[in-house]
């Protein structure tokens, strides 16, 4: 099978509706897995109590926040370079679901500080850069939906996340340095040891749910995409009589 | 070609002397009106000048960039400059540096009064004057690619500077950071340095970005 087929639109829609109901029900069953294993099985920190389970969402949110922000680029820029629509949709449909990624990160961020630092919210250096990040990507899902032309609207926000995507490293050091020189050891003293393996198992693995996660609302999203887009094309309207 | 068009570009500029005096007023304005909100202790506003200063200057720069490519897309002239041979890249570094000249550049020579109004040594204010000549270029030239994103969208005020105010972040922190360095009496050269490679990193290929934006945007 060839690349240009897959790429096809309509081979994408019709083909793939099966796959993302399998993807679906597969992350609901890894996801449980994932969260008895964190939350029973993984043994509790002696430093944080119970209190630190809430990094099996945290962590793999705020690297997956990350993640697809870069696929977002990525896709994008491929679609500007070589025009290949389903980059199009794929590119923008990713912006929502790292946005959300980033909220997740954040408030199950701040529901951890609240007992750890005594306060839900720090002008920490990862805080800020995650805060920010949801700015991009807030930046990057208004700037979309204020065109009327979607296919307009898909070259110049891709254009705005690869410009996104040099600026990230950028913002990431001068906040991270910002925050070295203002704030004293209140943040630092709670540095982690570095994890035991019975902690970081259950944490890679969810990773890995999170990133099946990603893929199976990427692909339903995709298909909502081309079919708001191809909803007044003949393939369509067949495929749907049918 | 191109210098009658900058030519132009700085006649309509100069004909209009409200646009650059008005910025200024507006950056008085602002600059007075933060007393009145934090009270008049002058340790506290000694100590917060510098923010102020910067988000003053954030303003005037969202304000003047935003609507920066309205009357050319408007008239049809950027589709005369893309499609012409002339170099539309120089042009467009022309207007960037014309709209810094035109709105920061007034402000930037009031920083000496604004100084004695708040009490700041003369060296602080010289690295104030310092940050903002080196740092104001390139939020006005980030501002600009802002207003070409949203080019052609006359509803969005708030869309052009919601997308590009997470970019201005670095250079407000090393701008704020080596002010607060030098009236702490630390080393505040490194930070200047950065600002001023940030400001030959953003300048030259910003012409270059901003007309491949515009080729997007026309390109329907």
């Amino acid at each position: 099978m060839n690349i240009s087929k897959i790429a096809n639109l309509k081979f994408f829609f019709t083909n793939t509706k099966n796959l993302s109901k399998f993807l679906g029900l597969f992350t609901f069953i890894l996801f449980f897995c994932g969260i008895y294993w964190g939350l029973f099985v993984a043994p509790s920190d002696y430093l944080q109590g119970e209190s630190y389970r809430i990094m099996y969402l945290h962590v793999p949110a705020a690297w997956l926040s990350l993640q697809v922000y870069m696929f977002m680029a990525i896709t994008g820029f491929v679609s500007l370079v070589w025009k290949v629509k389903i980059m199009e949709i794929i590119s923008i449909q990713c912006a929502p679901i790292g946005a959300y990624f980033t909220l997740i990160a954040l408030v199950t961020g701040m529901v951890w500080g609240k007992p750890t630092w005594g306060t839900y919210w720090v002008w920490d250096a990862r805080l800020t850069s995650e805060l920010i990040l949801l700015f991009l990507y807030i930046g990057v899902i208004a700037l979309y939906s204020a065109f009327s032309d979607k296919r307009q609207a898909v070259k110049i926000t891709s254009l705005l996340a690869i410009v996104g995507l040099v600026n990230i490293p950028i913002i990431h050091y001068s906040v991270e340095w910002w925050n070295t020189l203002h704030q004293g050891p209140s943040v630092t003293k709670f540095e982690q040891p570095s994890m035991h393996i019975s902690m970081l198992l259950p944490l890679l693995y969810m990773f890995l749910v999170f990133n099946v996660y990603f893929i199976a609302v990427l692909i339903k999203r995709v298909q909502l995409g081309i079919y708001n887009r191809e909803k007044r094309s003949k393939w369509m309207e067949d495929y749907l009589s049918d | 070609m191109v210098k009658n068009i900058i030519y132009k570009e700085f006649k309509g500029y100069f004909r209009n002397l409200n646009s650059i005096f008005l910025p200024l007023i507006f950056f008085f304005l602002i600059i007075s009106i933060f007393p009145l909100l934090v009270g008049p202790d002058k340790n506290l506003l000694n100590k917060i000048i510098p923010g102020i200063v910067w988000i003053t200057i954030i303003f005037t720069t969202v304000l003047s960039s935003n609507n920066f490519f309205k009357d050319e897309y408007n008239d049809g002239f950027i589709e005369t400059y893309l499609t012409s041979d002339t170099s539309i890249e120089l042009i467009l570094f022309f207007k960037i540096l014309l709209c810094w000249i035109f709105t920061c550049l007034p402000i930037i020579f009031f920083i000496p009064i604004v100084s004695i109004f708040f009490d700041i040594p003369l060296k602080n204010s010289f690295v104030i004057l310092f940050t903002l000549i080196v740092g104001s270029p390139i939020l006005v030239s980030i501002g600009i690619f802002g207003s070409s994103l949203t080019l052609g969208m006359s509803k969005n005020n708030v869309l052009a500077p919601v997308i590009t105010l997470p970019f201005y972040i670095p250079i407000l922190i090393f701008s704020a950071s080596a002010i607060e360095s030098v009236s702490s009496g630390l080393p505040y050269e490194m930070q200047l340095y950065i600002l001023m490679a940030l400001l030959f990193f953003i300048l030259p290929i910003m012409p270059y970005l901003l007309k491949y934006t515009l080729t997007l945007s026309i390109n329907n």
